[in-house]
């Protein structure tokens, strides 16, 4: 497949910290196909959480184009990258990816639900899902009586679980033993080959960028070149 | 590919009220204490209120039935020039004519002139009023109000009645001659001897100052008007009705040179207090609205801003910023109707408990007769204000939702999200 999921050029986003002017990101181009398994990797405060919000729509940049499954990002209203991102994508962050007062089943099933599948239906899928990220059983837990791993593997379910085109990650093992992280990376590296879902992943965990198909590494907001494994 | 997202079905209502009783159950002390707060108001304003309108109810009522009754109806024009010239000669048909309109309790006929008192050793200007001993006994509450001696004797053709002050003034009481003159049609002056057989203290200083009170027939003799009187007076079934009788009455009458006047017509004092009371009530309603909104206010600021990472993660996972919106407004909705909802409970019931058995305030007010005001008071619950309170709650709370949940749908998730 040389389909192209992501296209982005000349991506440039400043911040200000009192006169200081930085750019986080520094004309960043990037093209990314359909399938691909890309880890991002740099120093801390290189550009990677930027530079994956841009790509989610969560943030904008100062300039450049950015096109993901052929929509023109850039001209969205909030609300309009809103419903881009349900369609999609799926996030998994560092941290507190769940929502705290709902279960795990509840937690996947919510996004299907803000997809408008039925009740009866979102919840199967949602079953479905946690027994495939290991965790049949643990549907009505609460993620306060859940391990950072178990939590961790609710948000990779519930980015799934949309059947999106793109899931981005930023961090995803950086809260987690090496152990559990590694079983997390070999979850999403499993599904990505079963399943061809395009991941885009934020790490500087050795054992993330071992993974890799696709190491891309950020520096001072620009990239190095493309390498791959 | 992915579903096509189908707006905001109904389904997703279920969502917001999941959602937001699940944050709310988050901080149950924090919670509560709002709701608490938000139902004592809700239930002191409904208690009040009731209590307000109880009051008002009554005082219009002893007002309108202390002597004017609730309509009258009288010959065009009297009301303004009191002149005997302007009088019903038939009032039995006229009476005849309205007899089947309903929402009619009770009516009666009454001669109204303004003359002169006198006893052996003193005068004074009075209001002479010839009633129906009898039915006027049914209409208003004048037989009541009888201090020393009796509401006239069915069949003493010269009996009186009259305001205790009046006999004060005249230095004269039970079984003393009266003399009354007034000016009767044509312009002669006429007089007529009575015997007082009754002091009547109303409170009412019109009533007990001024006021005296003769058999009718006796009083169209005196004033040489036959048949005629000046007004017919009707008690409604119910206060309620008093308005839309006066128009049943007006349209039945049209054409035969009556004037239908409503109590608060002839005499609006008894309703303006109401209205200024009416007025103060929302005064009142208005600060505890403000109050409770500043307390819900607060509170869904603070539940909103320890949760500005989950609005980021929310609106990463494809919420938009409407979708945000509502679910902040429903939580208030939710944490308003649980507070508000017990308060009106509280609120209606102790206003019904009260409501049936009174609240005796005698011991803190003597004075109260003379303001119409019964000693004991039963609060009702009425629907227009009712629904003031409770439209006012939710109002309050959706102002006070629509702050928290604008601020929460404008975050930036990418700035939402570096929180914590
Ligand atoms: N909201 C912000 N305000 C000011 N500066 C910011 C902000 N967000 C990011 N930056 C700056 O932008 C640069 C890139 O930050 P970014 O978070 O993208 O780095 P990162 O590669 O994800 O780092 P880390 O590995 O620590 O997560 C950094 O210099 C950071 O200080
Ligand atoms: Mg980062």
């Amino acid at each position: 497949m040389s389909d192209v999921l992501i296209s982005a050029s000349g991506l440039t986003r400043y911040y200000e910290s009192g006169e200081l002017k930085v750019a986080a990101l520094d004309g960043v181009d990037l093209l990314i196909e359909r399938g691909a398994y890309v880890v991002l990797a740099g120093r801390s405060g290189s550009g990677k959480t930027t530079l994956l919000n841009m790509l989610g729509g969560l943030d904008r940049p100062d300039s450049g184009s950015l096109v993901i499954a052929g929509q023109n990002l850039l001209t969205m209203s909030s609300a309009g990258r809103a419903r881009f991102r349900l369609c999609h994508l799926g996030f998994v962050f560092q941290a507190y990816n769940l929502i705290r007062v709902l279960s795990a089943r509840e937690n996947v099933a919510y996004v299907l639900q803000l997809q408008g599948v039925k009740k009866k239906q979102r919840f199967q899928l949602a079953d479905q899902w946690l027994a495939r990220v290991g965790l049949q059983g643990f549907e009505n837990r609460r993620p306060d009586q859940m391990s950072g791993g178990q939590q961790q593997r609710v948000a990779v379910a519930r980015a799934l679980a949309t059947e999106p085109d793109l899931v981005l990650a930023d961090e995803p093992t950086a809260n987690l033993d090496s152990h559990t992280g590694e079983s997390l990376m070999d979850l999403m590296r499993k599904l990505n080959e079963e399943r061809c879902t395009t991941f885009v992943i934020a790490s500087h965990d050795p054992a993330v960028i071992a993974s890799a198909r696709t190491l891309i590494t950020m520096q001072d907001g620009k990239i190095a070149p493309v390498e791959t494994l | 590919m992915s579903f096509v997202p189908s707006g905001l079905p109904m389904d997703n209502l279920s969502i917001y009220l999941k959602l937001g009783w699940r944050n709310l159950c988050l901080h149950p002390l924090r919670t509560i204490l709002t709701a608490a707060a938000l139902g004592i108001g809700i239930a002191a304003l409904t208690f009040l209120s009731a209590m307000d309108d109880g009051w008002m109810q009554q005082i219009k009522t002893n007002f309108a039935l202390t002597m004017t009754g609730h309509i009258q109806i009288h010959a065009e024009g009297f009301e303004d020039s009191r002149k005997l010239a302007q009088r019903i000669t038939d009032p039995q048909a006229v009476m005849k004519a309205i007899s089947n309109i309903s929402g009619i309790q009770t009516m009666t006929r009454r001669v109204r002139v303004s003359g002169l008192a006198s006893s052996a050793g003193a005068n004074a200007g009075a209001f002479i009023y010839g009633v129906e001993p009898e039915a006027e006994q049914r209409l208003s509450r004048l037989a009541t109000f009888i201090s020393k001696g009796v509401w006239l004797p069915a069949g003493d053709q010269r009996a009186a009645v009259l305001g205790d002050g009046l006999a004060d003034r005249l230095g004269i009481g039970i079984g003393d001659k009266l003399v009354l003159m007034a000016s009767v049609p044509g312009g002669d002056i006429a007089s007529e001897v009575f015997r007082v057989r009754g002091l009547i203290h109303s409170g009412v200083m019109d009533v007990d100052d001024m006021s005296v009170i003769v058999p009718l027939t006796t009083a169209q003799q005196w004033l040489g008007i036959g048949q005629a009187v000046t007004d017919i007076v009707i008690r409604a079934d119910s206060f309620e009705r008093v308005t839309p009788l006066a128009g049943n009455l007006k349209t039945a009458l049209v054409g035969q040179g009556m004037e239908v006047l409503r109590w608060f017509d002839i005499d609006p004092m008894a309703q303006q207090w109401a209205d200024f009371a009416d007025a103060y009530t929302w005064v009142v309603l208005l600060i505890v609205i403000i109050v409770v909104l500043a307390e819900v206010l607060n509170t869904m600021l603070m539940s909103m801003h320890e949760r500005v990472r989950e609005f980021g993660l929310m609106s990463a996972l494809g919420v938009t910023p409407a979708q945000v919106f509502s679910m902040v407004v429903w939580e208030t909705v939710i944490l308003v109707l649980i507070g508000g909802f017990s308060g009106f409970m509280i609120g209606g019931g102790l206003s019904l408990w009260y409501g049936e058995y009174g609240i005796d305030l005698s011991q803190f007010a003597i004075a109260f007769s003379f303001m119409y005001m019964d000693p004991v008071i039963h609060p009702l619950l009425q629907a227009d204000s009712v629904l003031r309170i409770l439209g006012a709650a939710l109002f309050g709370a959706i102002i006070a939702g629509l702050i928290p949940a604008w601020k929460a749908s404008r975050l930036e998730p990418a700035s939402a999200l570096r929180e914590l």
